[in-house]
Order: C-alpha cells, then sequence, then structure tokens
C-alpha cells in the first residue's frame, strides 16, 4: 500500500514536469498550427538558466529564482519566434517545422559547449525532508520537495487557465486559435498574440526544466528525450487543448513509472512510443481535442 | 507550350549525347577512378599525396549519398515529411553485420577477391530485404496519416527500432555490436552509390514512379486518374528503406563497430540537413548536397583545429544554422527540381 502511494506520488511529479513542458506544444499548436520541435530544447535551456542562476547568485532564494529563470527563458523563445519563425509563417509548412528541428539542435549543442556534456544536478532549493503527516497517516515517505514541486507546478496550471480564459489576451489567444485570417481584421495585434503565447510556453518549460533539474539530473539532450515525452502527452491529450495536455501528461506519466516499478525500465521508450502510434492511428485527436474535419 | 507547334512530320532534333549515355560515361569516369584510388592506396602507394582519410571521407560520402537520395524519394518527389530514415538504416547495419559474423565464413576462407563479393552481395541483399520487409510493414500503418502526424509516426518508429535494438541481447543490447568484419571499400560504395543512383533515376522517370510526384501535386486528382495512393505511397516508402538498409549495411562493415544510439534522431536529422542542403525533389541535389556537407564540416575542423584549437568543437553549431538559414533564404535548397543533365531521362522530358 506505502509502496503504491509512492509511487503515485512519483507519478505526479513526473506528470507535473511532462504537463509543464506539454502545455507549450499544445497552445503553440493550438495557435498556429506548429509543432515545435524546439520545445524540448527550451526546457532543457530552462533547467540551463536555473542551474547558472543558482550557481552564480547562491543567495537568491528560490521563490525569486524561479520566475527569474522563467523570465529569461521566456524572452529567449520570443526571440527565437522572431528570428527564426516570424518569416516562415506562410511559408510552407514543413519548412517552418525543419527551422524548430535546427533551432532544436542549434540549442542542444550551444548548452553542450558553453556548459559541458556532463550530467548536473541544480542545488536544492526546496526543503528536502520528509513529509511527516503522510508518513504517518499513509505510511509513505514523500519529501517536501516533490510534493511542492507538484504543488507549484499545478499552481501554475491554474494561473495559466484563468490567463486564457479570463483575461483579453487570453481571449486573444482562443479567437487566434479559431481562426487566424479574421482576427487581425477585428484589431489584434497577432504578432503580439502569438508572442506572448511563445512567452508563455516557453516560461513554463523553464519551471519544469528547473524542477526536473531538481528532482532528477539535467544533461543538454535530455530536451529531446523529454520534449518527446511531452508531446505525446499533449497528443494523447488532444493537441491544442491545455485540459488536455495535462491529462495526458499525468497519464503517460502513470503509464511509464508502472512500466519502470514492473516491467524493465528498458522497455520505457518503446511503451510510450508505441502508445503514441496507436493513439494517432486509432484516435488522432485524443481525450480532449475535437475532430477535425478533412475539407476536399 | 506557348510556342509555335512544330510541323507534323519534322523529326525530333538530333540529341548529341543521349543522357543515358552522359549516365554510362559518368559512372565510367567514376569507377574508372575508384579502382586505381582504391588499389594504390590499399598497396599504400604515395602515402603523402593519397592519404586513407582522404579515401574515408570519399566512402563516407558515398554512404551519405545513399542515404540522402532514398530519403529524396520520400521527401522530395512523394511530398511526405518522413523523420524515421535512421531507423531503416539501423535495421540495415544489424542485420548485415548478423550475417557476416554468424552466417557468413569469414573472407579469408573464401577466394580473395570473389569471396569478398559474394559476402557483400549476400550481406547486403539481406539487410536491403530485412529493411524492405520492415519498411514495408511500418509503411501499412504510416500512410493511413499524413503531414505533421505522418512526421511524427515515422520518427516513432525510428525510436521504437533502437529501442527494440537496445534490447536485444544477442546483438549486444546498448553496448554495441562489435568484431564486425570489414568488407567494404571505397570502390563497393562507389558501385553501390552509382547503383543506387542509377536505380532510383529510372525509377523516378518511368511511369510507375511519376505517380509519386502527381500524388505529390495533388493527391485527388491523382486519385481521380485512377493511382491507388496508399499502394503507391508504400512502394515508395518500401523502395526507400530498402535503399536505407543498403547503406546501413555498408556503414556496419565498414565502421565494425555499430551501436544503436548512433541510428537515433540526430543521425535523422543529419540526413534531413543534407537532404534540405542539396534541394528537395533533385538527385543532383542530393549529391551536392552531401558532398558540400561532408567537405564543409571537414574543412571546418581542420581550420578551427588549426588556427583555434580551443573552437574545435563550435563546427556542431554550424549544421543547425546551416539548416535555419536555407530555410529562411532559400526554401529549394542549392538545386531543388533541377538535375545535371546526366541524370534527366531525356532532354526536355
Amino acid at each position: 500500500m506505502d509502496t503504491i502511494i509512492q509511487q503515485l506520488f512519483n507519478a505526479a511529479q513526473l506528470g507535473a514536469v511532462y504537463a509543464l513542458i506539454a502545455l507549450g506544444y499544445s497552445m503553440v499548436y493550438g495557435i498556429i498550427r506548429l509543432i515545435n520541435f524546439a520545445h524540448g530544447d527550451i526546457f532543457m535551456l530552462g533547467g540551463f538558466i536555473g542551474l547558472l542562476l543558482t550557481t552564480r547568485f547562491g543567495w537568491m532564494p528560490f521563490y525569486l529564482l524561479l520566475p527569474l529563470a522563467m523570465l529569461l527563458t521566456a524572452l529567449v523563445g520570443v526571440t527565437i519566434e522572431r528570428v527564426a519563425y516570424r518569416r516562415l509563417r506562410n511559408a510552407q509548412r514543413m519548412s517552418v517545422v525543419i527551422t524548430t528541428l535546427g533551432v532544436g539542435i542549434f540549442l542542444e549543442n550551444l548548452v553542450r559547449l558553453t556548459v559541458g556534456p556532463e550530467t548536473r544536478q541544480i542545488p536544492a532549493g526546496l526543503p528536502s525532508a520528509p513529509v511527516v503527516w503522510l508518513q504517518q497517516h499513509l505510511g509513505a515517505f514523500v519529501t517536501w520537495d516533490k510534493l511542492l514541486i507538484i504543488l507549484i507546478s499545478l499552481a501554475l496550471m491554474a494561473i495559466l487557465w484563468l490567463v486564457v480564459n479570463r483575461t483579453l489576451i487570453g481571449t486573444a489567444m482562443r479567437a487566434v486559435a479559431d481562426n487566424k485570417d479574421a482576427v487581425p481584421l477585428m484589431g489584434v495585434n497577432l504578432n503580439l498574440v502569438i508572442a506572448v503565447t511563445f512567452a508563455i510556453g516557453s516560461a513554463l518549460a523553464a519551471a519544469g526544466g528547473i524542477f526536473y533539474g531538481q528532482a532528477y539530473s539535467i544533461d543538454p539532450y535530455m530536451g529531446i528525450d523529454l520534449g518527446w515525452k511531452a508531446f505525446i502527452a499533449a497528443v494523447i491529450g488532444g493537441i491544442g487543448s491545455i485540459e488536455g495536455a495535462v491529462l495526458g501528461s499525468f497519464l503517460l506519466a502513470g503509464v511509464e513509472v508502472i512500466t519502470v516499478a514492473y516491467l524493465s525500465s528498458n522497455l520505457k521508450n518503446g511503451i510510450a512510443f508505441g502508445l503514441l502510434i496507436l493513439l494517432l492511428l486509432v484516435w488522432p485527436w485524443g481525450i480532449m481535442g475535437k475532430p477535425t474535419l478533412k475539407k476536399v | 507550350m506557348s510556342t509555335k507547334p512544330p510541323p507534323e512530320h519534322a523529326a525530333p532534333p538530333p540529341e548529341l549525347t543521349p543522357s543515358r549515355v552522359r549516365f554510362w560515361m559518368v559512372c565510367a569516369l567514376i569507377l574508372a577512378l575508384a579502382l586505381p584510388l582504391q588499389l594504390s592506396v590499399d598497396a599504400g602507394l604515395f602515402p603523402d599525396v593519397l592519404n586513407p582519410y582522404y579515401l574515408h571521407l570519399l566512402t563516407i560520402i558515398g554512404m551519405n549519398i545513399i542515404l540522402v537520395a532514398s530519403l529524396n524519394l520520400l521527401n522530395g518527389y512523394l511530398g511526405e515529411f518522413a523523420l524515421g530514415h535512421a531507423g531503416f538504416m539501423a535495421v540495415g547495419a544489424y542485420t548485415a553485420a548478423l550475417l557476416a559474423t554468424k552466417a557468413l565464413p569469414s573472407a579469408a576462407a573464401l577466394p580473395p577477391v570473389l569471396g569478398t563479393c559474394i559476402i557483400l552481395v549476400v550481406t547486403l541483399g539481406g539487410a536491403m530485404l530485412m529493411a524492405a520487409g520492415i519498411g514495408y510493414l511500418i509503411g501499412l500503418v504510416t500512410f493511413k496519416t499524413v503531414g505533421d502526424y505522418l512526421a511524427i509516426i515515422t520518427l516513432g518508429f525510428n525510436m521504437i527500432i533502437v529501442n527494440a535494438i537496445q534490447n536485444l541481447d544477442f546483438v549486444g543490447g546498448p553496448r554495441g555490436f562489435t568484431g564486425i568484419p570489414k568488407n567494404t571499400n571505397f570502390l563497393a560504395v562507389a558501385v553501390c552509390a552509382l547503383l543506387t543512383l542509377g536505380l532510383l533515376r529510372n525509377l523516378i522517370q518511368s511511369s510507375f514512379g511519376r505517380v509519386w510526384v502527381s500524388i505529390r501535386e495533388n493527391a485527388i486528382a491523382a486519385e481521380l486518374m485512377g493511382v491507388s495512393i496508399a499502394k503507391a505511397k508504400n512502394w515508395a516508402f518500401t523502395i526507400a528503406a530498402a535503399f536505407a538498409g543498403l547503406a546501413g549495411g555498408l556503414w556496419a562493415q565498414n565502421q565494425q563497430f555499430i551501436t544503436p544510439r548512433s541510428f537515433d534522431y540526430i543521425k535523422t536529422t543529419e540526413i534531413l540537413v543534407m537532404l534540405y542542403l542539396g534541394g528537395m525533389a533533385s538527385l543532383s541535389g542530393s549529391i551536392l548536397g552531401v558532398v558540400a556537407y561532408t567537405l564543409l564540416m571537414e574543412l571546418l575542423r581542420n581550420l578551427l583545429s588549426a588556427f583555434a584549437p580551443q573552437l574545435a568543437e563550435w563546427r556542431m553549431l554550424i549544421s543547425p544554422l546551416i539548416l535555419i538559414i536555407i530555410m529562411l533564404t532559400r526554401q529549394t535548397g542549392l538545386l531543388g527540381n533541377r538535375e545535371w543533365r546526366w541524370l534527366r531521362p531525356r532532354q526536355g522530358a
């Protein structure tokens, strides 16, 4: 019983990180129908920016460091959109996808060359003592940082939900997702809306990167693997849907944790990608997504 | 079309050198250069001029030409965005490695030249068949989707193939496959590359292959003309996979050591960079893209290590930058949709 609860928390922690990445994929896809292959590497970059800030400014408390790293990563995300993607907005779809691949490899190699290829861990910014209450009542050994990572991630997702559903810019984002051509005619600044989307997505990914670096470890190539996992989660939930991305992330994390705990950790990736292919074939619009009609 | 139609019985303008002749001339020229080159490097003649390193570079170029040209069939002529080419390369490499080490006698036990030829034909044929078979099966499911989803599914299969090999212990698992005999040399790669180019050139210009271009241009119109889209796409996928398997088989017997990790997403992206540098739907572009990319990377490495050794690794940043700049400035690549004359079917066609 206690191990099951512990595994549940492990899955929730991994799922929270997946969700923070998956939201960026889903929002960008929802708005400009672009699969941003570089998003996993933005997540990696966020982790390394967090690492840099903790090592250079050790005095900085975690609750100041997290927003600062998110802000910096958001700036990088917006810059990439401005420099590399905006000019291709009306070009062939695949040209942009290839550009995102190039940006991703560029970021990986840049971090590898400047910071080094080693696996690192972000120094603890959160208390790592076990949660006494859970230990006494459920017999589960869960540390505070794990619980806090889950809670802060959920809070960030709640803020995102409020921004998208309750603010003017959120309304504009949903409108662009609905009809990209008509919205500029209503006086909405399309470039601004897309830039804000990239900023939010990158900031959330940075939070994910820092959490991942605290809970596990970071290396320059982690964006490929985790980015793809998060993307799978977004597809499972229905790409373009915020609730779907969160739901899919926790589901995928659950499947992975079960696979590792009861089968073999070597099968983890195979099962995740097998799940993706199966889903794309039988249920391509996912749990929360809307089926699209094929226009002739 | 805009010019005045020729008189009814006028003979077609005489062609000085039909492209078929040109093609054979180019093949003969390359082989005539490759054979003495290989022999003199093997014999250790002129070690200062004929460095084995240059031959190694040419071998890599030849193998990459096979990979890029076959991917061009899918991404260029068929117009789909397939992202899993390295997976088929892995299938071919492991099949050839298994055949060469477990099933066949070593080249030393057979007559010198003929024995190596037989081994190569068997291993490479096995690699192509295996890759084609797996490509056919994957194609059956893959082409139920198009566009973004097709890209994701092919990449997913690439990851699954790599993951499966990592879990197969009899091929070494994640540690890799060691002790593969070196049966491939530059001459074998050159012959294979020329065969690939010739086959692809004829295929693409045949009525069988023009169907692919018709699907790219307008799938609905092609379907109305009686083209079975699923079948045609799967043929293209199977053929491309077979050639990727061929390149993998050559690769394994040239490098003598393979690991699953060398066939993942990063390898696929490298193939893509060369493909887009050269240009879509152009075999000439594939050749030029591979040569330009390989030479550029080697040049950068030599220049950087000569003048600024501490920056030698920074060339890793160049290849993604090339990709981004091509996409931003010249999306057709160096030679998109154009062919050198020796790769064209006939003048004006």
